[in-house]
Protein backbone atom coordinates (compact mmCIF):
# COMPACT_ATOMS: atom_id res chain seq x y z
CA UNK A 1 0.00 0.00 0.00
CA UNK A 2 1.07 3.41 -1.25
CA UNK A 3 0.21 5.58 1.79
CA UNK A 4 0.29 9.74 1.35
CA UNK A 5 0.00 12.24 4.11
CA UNK A 6 -0.48 15.46 2.60
CA UNK A 7 0.98 18.20 4.30
CA UNK A 8 -0.53 21.57 4.34
CA UNK A 9 1.71 23.55 2.59
CA UNK A 10 -0.47 26.36 1.33
CA UNK A 11 0.71 29.09 -0.85
CA UNK A 12 -1.95 31.83 -1.61
CA UNK A 13 -1.76 32.81 -5.09
CA UNK A 14 -4.42 35.92 -5.66
CA UNK A 15 -6.60 35.88 -8.66
CA UNK A 16 -5.66 33.10 -10.64
CA UNK A 17 -8.54 32.93 -12.82
CA UNK A 18 -11.97 33.73 -11.39
CA UNK A 19 -10.52 31.88 -8.12
CA UNK A 20 -8.24 32.38 -5.05
CA UNK A 21 -6.09 29.15 -5.53
CA UNK A 22 -4.05 27.28 -2.56
CA UNK A 23 -1.76 24.81 -3.10
CA UNK A 24 -1.13 22.07 -1.58
CA UNK A 25 2.01 20.40 -3.12
CA UNK A 26 3.69 17.19 -1.97
CA UNK A 27 6.88 15.27 -3.66
CA UNK A 28 6.55 11.74 -3.43
CA UNK A 29 9.06 8.96 -3.29
CA UNK A 30 9.40 7.85 -6.90
CA UNK A 31 9.16 11.38 -8.60
CA UNK A 32 5.26 10.79 -8.22
CA UNK A 33 3.54 14.06 -7.66
CA UNK A 34 -0.19 14.49 -5.72
CA UNK A 35 -1.74 17.78 -5.04
CA UNK A 36 -4.52 19.43 -3.42
CA UNK A 37 -6.05 22.27 -4.23
CA UNK A 38 -8.26 24.53 -2.33
CA UNK A 39 -10.18 27.37 -4.01
CA UNK A 40 -13.11 30.15 -3.33
CA UNK A 41 -15.65 30.71 -5.87
CA UNK A 42 -15.52 34.32 -6.85
CA UNK A 43 -19.11 34.29 -7.11
CA UNK A 44 -21.23 32.55 -4.25
CA UNK A 45 -18.11 32.67 -1.45
CA UNK A 46 -18.44 29.00 -1.59
CA UNK A 47 -14.63 26.34 -0.73
CA UNK A 48 -13.59 23.56 -2.61
CA UNK A 49 -10.81 20.79 -2.51
CA UNK A 50 -9.50 19.18 -5.01
CA UNK A 51 -7.05 16.36 -5.21
CA UNK A 52 -4.41 14.83 -7.99
CA UNK A 53 -2.93 12.33 -8.83
CA UNK A 54 -1.81 10.47 -12.07
CA UNK A 55 -4.92 11.85 -13.89
CA UNK A 56 -7.51 10.82 -10.94
CA UNK A 57 -9.17 13.66 -9.61
CA UNK A 58 -11.58 14.20 -6.91
CA UNK A 59 -13.09 17.29 -6.26
CA UNK A 60 -15.45 18.47 -3.11
CA UNK A 61 -17.67 21.77 -3.28
CA UNK A 62 -19.07 23.00 -0.59
CA UNK A 63 -23.43 23.03 -0.72
CA UNK A 64 -24.80 25.55 1.06
CA UNK A 65 -27.90 24.23 3.73
CA UNK A 66 -29.84 26.42 2.04
CA UNK A 67 -29.22 25.04 -1.61
CA UNK A 68 -29.44 21.31 -0.66
CA UNK A 69 -32.85 22.35 1.32
CA UNK A 70 -34.62 23.34 -1.43
CA UNK A 71 -33.19 20.44 -4.06
CA UNK A 72 -34.89 17.75 -1.77
CA UNK A 73 -37.69 19.85 -0.84
CA UNK A 74 -38.27 19.94 -4.44
CA UNK A 75 -37.81 16.00 -4.59
CA UNK A 76 -40.34 14.43 -2.58
CA UNK A 77 -38.83 15.35 1.72
CA UNK A 78 -41.10 17.04 4.17
CA UNK A 79 -39.06 19.92 5.95
CA UNK A 80 -37.78 18.29 8.66
CA UNK A 81 -36.12 15.47 6.59
CA UNK A 82 -34.74 18.09 3.55
CA UNK A 83 -33.33 20.13 7.23
CA UNK A 84 -31.92 16.70 8.35
CA UNK A 85 -30.02 16.61 4.83
CA UNK A 86 -29.48 20.43 4.87
CA UNK A 87 -27.74 20.08 8.45
CA UNK A 88 -25.92 17.03 7.56
CA UNK A 89 -22.12 18.39 5.83
CA UNK A 90 -23.57 17.93 2.05
CA UNK A 91 -20.61 18.71 -1.17
CA UNK A 92 -21.43 18.33 -4.30
CA UNK A 93 -18.13 16.01 -5.30
CA UNK A 94 -16.92 14.91 -8.68
CA UNK A 95 -14.45 12.00 -9.25
CA UNK A 96 -12.72 11.48 -12.85
CA UNK A 97 -10.66 8.96 -13.89
CA UNK A 98 -8.36 11.02 -16.56
CA UNK A 99 -5.71 8.88 -16.15
CA UNK A 100 -4.40 5.16 -18.03
CA UNK A 101 -5.91 2.98 -16.11
CA UNK A 102 -9.05 1.74 -14.39
CA UNK A 103 -9.57 1.95 -10.90
CA UNK A 104 -11.89 1.18 -8.51
CA UNK A 105 -13.23 2.70 -4.81
CA UNK A 106 -15.55 2.19 -1.85
CA UNK A 107 -16.81 4.98 -0.13
CA UNK A 108 -16.81 2.91 3.32
CA UNK A 109 -12.91 2.57 3.18
CA UNK A 110 -12.82 6.25 3.55
CA UNK A 111 -12.32 8.26 6.68
CA UNK A 112 -13.25 11.39 8.12
CA UNK A 113 -10.56 12.63 10.65
CA UNK A 114 -13.00 14.71 12.82
CA UNK A 115 -11.98 16.35 16.69
CA UNK A 116 -9.53 13.34 17.15
CA UNK A 117 -12.01 10.85 16.14
CA UNK A 118 -12.30 8.66 13.10
CA UNK A 119 -15.58 8.15 11.59
CA UNK A 120 -17.10 7.30 8.12
CA UNK A 121 -19.19 8.62 5.67
CA UNK A 122 -22.63 8.60 5.44
CA UNK A 123 -23.84 6.37 2.16
CA UNK A 124 -26.33 5.83 0.21
CA UNK A 125 -27.50 2.38 2.65
CA UNK A 126 -27.08 4.65 5.62
CA UNK A 127 -29.20 7.41 4.02
CA UNK A 128 -31.66 4.81 3.09
CA UNK A 129 -32.26 2.69 6.01
CA UNK A 130 -32.80 6.05 7.90
CA UNK A 131 -35.61 6.83 5.09
CA UNK A 132 -37.09 3.44 5.38
CA UNK A 133 -37.67 3.61 9.07
CA UNK A 134 -39.43 7.25 8.80
CA UNK A 135 -41.65 5.88 5.99
CA UNK A 136 -39.67 8.20 3.24
CA UNK A 137 -41.96 8.25 0.70
CA UNK A 138 -40.25 5.77 -2.37
CA UNK A 139 -39.94 8.41 -5.34
CA UNK A 140 -38.30 10.58 -2.62
CA UNK A 141 -36.00 8.06 -1.68
CA UNK A 142 -35.28 7.36 -5.46
CA UNK A 143 -34.02 10.77 -6.07
CA UNK A 144 -31.58 10.58 -3.15
CA UNK A 145 -30.30 7.64 -3.62
CA UNK A 146 -29.07 8.98 -7.20
CA UNK A 147 -28.32 12.34 -6.26
CA UNK A 148 -25.56 10.73 -3.81
CA UNK A 149 -21.94 9.54 -5.40
CA UNK A 150 -22.00 5.91 -5.92
CA UNK A 151 -20.99 4.19 -2.58
CA UNK A 152 -18.80 1.87 -5.28
CA UNK A 153 -17.60 2.11 -8.21
CA UNK A 154 -15.33 0.98 -11.17
CA UNK A 155 -13.95 3.69 -13.65
CA UNK A 156 -12.38 2.87 -17.34
CA UNK A 157 -9.98 5.58 -18.31
CA UNK A 158 -12.40 8.57 -19.44
CA UNK A 159 -14.85 7.92 -16.95
CA UNK A 160 -16.23 10.04 -13.92
CA UNK A 161 -18.99 11.00 -11.94
CA UNK A 162 -20.95 13.84 -10.15
CA UNK A 163 -22.85 13.25 -6.85
CA UNK A 164 -23.72 14.57 -3.50
CA UNK A 165 -21.05 13.55 -0.96
CA UNK A 166 -22.59 13.18 3.04
CA UNK A 167 -20.04 13.69 5.94
CA UNK A 168 -22.96 13.81 8.68
CA UNK A 169 -20.96 17.15 10.40
CA UNK A 170 -22.54 20.10 11.49
CA UNK A 171 -22.32 23.25 9.48
CA UNK A 172 -19.22 25.20 9.35
CA UNK A 173 -17.16 22.28 11.17
CA UNK A 174 -14.00 21.29 9.45
CA UNK A 175 -12.39 17.70 9.18
CA UNK A 176 -9.59 16.19 7.19
CA UNK A 177 -10.92 13.13 4.65
CA UNK A 178 -8.30 10.21 3.88
CA UNK A 179 -9.83 8.38 0.30
CA UNK A 180 -8.47 5.47 -0.81
CA UNK A 181 -8.62 3.71 -4.05
CA UNK A 182 -7.21 0.67 -6.52
CA UNK A 183 -5.84 1.53 -9.58
CA UNK A 184 -3.15 -0.58 -10.88
CA UNK A 185 -2.99 -3.41 -8.84
CA UNK A 186 -1.69 -0.72 -6.23
CA UNK A 187 -3.98 0.86 -3.56
CA UNK A 188 -3.47 4.78 -3.21
CA UNK A 189 -4.42 6.75 -0.44
CA UNK A 190 -4.26 10.19 0.53
CA UNK A 191 -5.48 13.24 3.08
CA UNK A 192 -7.44 15.92 1.83
CA UNK A 193 -6.87 18.53 5.31
CA UNK A 194 -8.89 21.34 6.31
CA UNK A 195 -12.05 20.76 4.26
CA UNK A 196 -14.57 23.24 6.07
CA UNK A 197 -18.90 22.04 5.48
CA UNK A 198 -20.77 25.28 4.57
CA UNK A 199 -22.18 27.67 7.06
CA UNK A 200 -26.02 28.86 6.63
CA UNK A 201 -24.21 31.63 4.40
CA UNK A 202 -20.86 31.86 2.34
CA UNK A 203 -18.59 32.90 4.48
CA UNK A 204 -15.64 33.95 1.75
CA UNK A 205 -17.56 37.20 0.82
CA UNK B 1 11.45 34.13 -3.45
CA UNK B 2 7.36 33.76 -3.53
CA UNK B 3 7.58 34.46 -7.58
CA UNK B 4 10.05 31.71 -8.20
CA UNK B 5 7.71 29.78 -5.75
CA UNK B 6 4.52 30.49 -7.85
CA UNK B 7 6.42 29.43 -11.29
CA UNK B 8 7.75 26.19 -9.49
CA UNK B 9 3.93 25.34 -8.53
CA UNK B 10 2.67 26.51 -11.74
CA UNK B 11 5.05 24.45 -13.86
CA UNK B 12 3.77 21.26 -11.58
CA UNK B 13 0.61 21.84 -10.86
CA UNK B 14 -1.32 20.36 -14.13
CA UNK B 15 -3.98 22.67 -15.79
CA UNK B 16 -7.48 22.22 -13.85
CA UNK B 17 -9.63 20.28 -15.41
CA UNK B 18 -12.94 22.06 -15.97
CA UNK B 19 -15.54 20.57 -14.35
CA UNK B 20 -18.27 20.43 -16.94
CA UNK B 21 -15.28 18.57 -19.38
CA UNK B 22 -16.92 15.48 -21.09
CA UNK B 23 -15.13 12.14 -20.26
CA UNK B 24 -13.66 10.47 -23.18
CA UNK B 25 -14.47 7.01 -25.34
CA UNK B 26 -16.25 4.04 -24.73
CA UNK B 27 -15.21 0.95 -22.33
CA UNK B 28 -16.14 -2.57 -24.15
CA UNK B 29 -17.41 -4.82 -22.57
CA UNK B 30 -15.02 -7.84 -22.37
CA UNK B 31 -17.67 -10.59 -22.12
CA UNK B 32 -20.50 -9.11 -23.76
CA UNK B 33 -24.05 -9.46 -21.72
CA UNK B 34 -27.44 -9.58 -22.10
CA UNK B 35 -29.00 -5.83 -22.17
CA UNK B 36 -32.02 -6.57 -19.80
CA UNK B 37 -34.76 -6.15 -21.57
CA UNK B 38 -37.97 -3.67 -20.24
CA UNK B 39 -40.48 -2.25 -21.45
CA UNK B 40 -41.21 1.50 -20.83
CA UNK B 41 -43.44 4.63 -22.08
CA UNK B 42 -42.09 7.74 -23.38
CA UNK B 43 -43.30 11.21 -23.05
CA UNK B 44 -46.22 10.24 -26.08
CA UNK B 45 -47.26 7.41 -24.10
CA UNK B 46 -45.69 5.13 -26.60
CA UNK B 47 -44.57 2.02 -25.56
CA UNK B 48 -40.54 1.50 -26.64
CA UNK B 49 -39.46 -2.81 -25.29
CA UNK B 50 -36.20 -3.55 -26.05
CA UNK B 51 -36.28 -6.66 -27.60
CA UNK B 52 -38.29 -4.69 -30.52
CA UNK B 53 -34.83 -3.19 -31.42
CA UNK B 54 -33.49 -6.80 -31.64
CA UNK B 55 -31.13 -6.68 -35.04
CA UNK B 56 -30.40 -3.00 -34.27
CA UNK B 57 -27.65 -1.08 -32.40
CA UNK B 58 -29.22 0.82 -29.54
CA UNK B 59 -27.74 3.33 -27.53
CA UNK B 60 -29.39 3.40 -24.38
CA UNK B 61 -28.76 6.34 -21.93
CA UNK B 62 -29.55 6.57 -18.40
CA UNK B 63 -30.20 10.59 -17.07
CA UNK B 64 -31.96 12.48 -14.86
CA UNK B 65 -32.87 16.23 -15.01
CA UNK B 66 -31.17 17.57 -11.84
CA UNK B 67 -27.73 15.97 -12.93
CA UNK B 68 -25.34 18.43 -14.39
CA UNK B 69 -23.64 15.88 -16.37
CA UNK B 70 -26.28 14.70 -17.89
CA UNK B 71 -27.56 17.58 -19.24
CA UNK B 72 -24.52 18.88 -20.61
CA UNK B 73 -24.27 15.92 -22.63
CA UNK B 74 -28.05 15.53 -23.92
CA UNK B 75 -27.11 18.59 -26.77
CA UNK B 76 -24.42 16.61 -28.64
CA UNK B 77 -26.96 13.00 -28.14
CA UNK B 78 -29.25 15.27 -30.25
CA UNK B 79 -26.56 15.75 -33.00
CA UNK B 80 -25.34 12.31 -32.99
CA UNK B 81 -29.39 11.21 -33.32
CA UNK B 82 -29.62 13.36 -36.11
CA UNK B 83 -27.10 11.71 -37.82
CA UNK B 84 -27.56 7.95 -36.29
CA UNK B 85 -31.29 8.02 -36.92
CA UNK B 86 -30.64 7.90 -40.93
CA UNK B 87 -28.65 4.95 -40.56
CA UNK B 88 -30.68 3.21 -38.54
CA UNK B 89 -29.12 3.35 -35.16
CA UNK B 90 -31.63 3.85 -32.38
CA UNK B 91 -31.22 5.97 -28.97
CA UNK B 92 -33.29 6.10 -26.14
CA UNK B 93 -32.84 8.07 -22.85
CA UNK B 94 -34.67 6.59 -19.94
CA UNK B 95 -34.85 9.49 -17.17
CA UNK B 96 -34.16 7.36 -13.70
CA UNK B 97 -37.04 7.95 -11.08
CA UNK B 98 -38.80 11.37 -11.97
CA UNK B 99 -42.32 12.14 -13.32
CA UNK B 100 -43.00 13.27 -16.60
CA UNK B 101 -44.33 17.06 -15.65
CA UNK B 102 -40.63 17.05 -14.35
CA UNK B 103 -39.07 15.47 -17.92
CA UNK B 104 -41.06 17.73 -20.06
CA UNK B 105 -40.16 20.76 -18.16
CA UNK B 106 -36.79 19.69 -19.01
CA UNK B 107 -37.25 18.97 -22.40
CA UNK B 108 -38.24 22.76 -23.20
CA UNK B 109 -34.77 23.56 -22.67
CA UNK B 110 -33.13 20.45 -23.79
CA UNK B 111 -35.13 20.23 -26.69
CA UNK B 112 -34.05 16.78 -28.15
CA UNK B 113 -36.17 14.34 -30.62
CA UNK B 114 -35.35 10.80 -29.51
CA UNK B 115 -37.54 8.87 -27.39
CA UNK B 116 -37.07 9.76 -23.80
CA UNK B 117 -38.51 7.11 -21.14
CA UNK B 118 -39.70 7.45 -17.76
CA UNK B 119 -38.34 4.88 -15.54
CA UNK B 120 -40.68 6.08 -12.99
CA UNK B 121 -39.39 3.71 -9.94
CA UNK B 122 -35.91 3.11 -10.84
CA UNK B 123 -36.94 -0.60 -11.56
CA UNK B 124 -35.02 -0.88 -14.80
CA UNK B 125 -31.82 1.04 -13.83
CA UNK B 126 -31.61 -1.35 -10.92
CA UNK B 127 -31.63 -4.24 -13.16
CA UNK B 128 -28.87 -2.59 -15.34
CA UNK B 129 -25.09 -2.84 -14.54
CA UNK B 130 -24.87 0.98 -13.52
CA UNK B 131 -24.00 2.95 -10.11
CA UNK B 132 -24.60 6.44 -11.25
CA UNK B 133 -26.16 8.60 -13.61
CA UNK B 134 -25.72 9.47 -16.84
CA UNK B 135 -24.52 5.95 -17.68
CA UNK B 136 -24.74 4.99 -21.20
CA UNK B 137 -24.71 1.42 -22.78
CA UNK B 138 -24.24 0.73 -26.35
CA UNK B 139 -26.36 -2.93 -27.64
CA UNK B 140 -25.29 -4.74 -29.88
CA UNK B 141 -27.82 -6.31 -32.79
CA UNK B 142 -28.13 -9.43 -30.34
CA UNK B 143 -29.22 -7.54 -27.36
CA UNK B 144 -25.83 -7.31 -25.87
CA UNK B 145 -23.97 -4.84 -24.48
CA UNK B 146 -21.26 -4.17 -26.23
CA UNK B 147 -20.20 -0.83 -24.49
CA UNK B 148 -20.56 1.44 -21.81
CA UNK B 149 -19.38 5.00 -20.67
CA UNK B 150 -20.37 6.13 -17.33
CA UNK B 151 -20.41 10.05 -17.11
CA UNK B 152 -21.50 12.39 -19.98
CA UNK B 153 -19.44 12.11 -23.78
CA UNK B 154 -19.71 14.32 -26.56
CA UNK B 155 -21.74 12.04 -28.62
CA UNK B 156 -21.17 13.63 -32.28
CA UNK B 157 -17.30 12.78 -31.39
CA UNK B 158 -16.55 10.93 -34.79
CA UNK B 159 -14.15 8.43 -33.26
CA UNK B 160 -17.04 7.59 -30.72
CA UNK B 161 -19.88 7.51 -33.68
CA UNK B 162 -17.44 4.98 -35.72
CA UNK B 163 -16.82 2.05 -32.94
CA UNK B 164 -21.06 2.55 -32.63
CA UNK B 165 -21.39 2.08 -36.21
CA UNK B 166 -18.92 -0.82 -36.50
CA UNK B 167 -21.54 -2.48 -34.33
CA UNK B 168 -23.69 -2.50 -37.44
CA UNK B 169 -21.35 -4.76 -39.37
CA UNK B 170 -20.48 -7.32 -37.21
Amino acid sequence: MTGYSIHNKNTLIPRYGLRNLFFCILLLPGSVLAEVISSVDDETGLRGWEWHEQGISFQLRQRLPDQTRAFFLARGFNKAESDSIAQSCIFQSIFRNDGQQPLSYNLNDWQIHYQGRQQALLTRRKWDEKWQEQGVSQAARIAFRWSLLPTRQSFQPGDYNWGMTSFGLPPGESFDLTLTLHSNGKTLSATIPAIECAFAQPSGK
Amino acid sequence: MNRILLALILLLVPPLLPAQQAGKGLTELPQRIAAPDFMLSDMDGQQHRLSDYRGKVVIVNFWATWCPPCRAEMPSMQRAWERLQKEDIFMLGIDVGEDEDTVFQFSANYPVEFPLLLDLDSSVANQWPLRGVPTTFVIDTKGQIAYRAIGGREWDDPALLALVRLLKDE
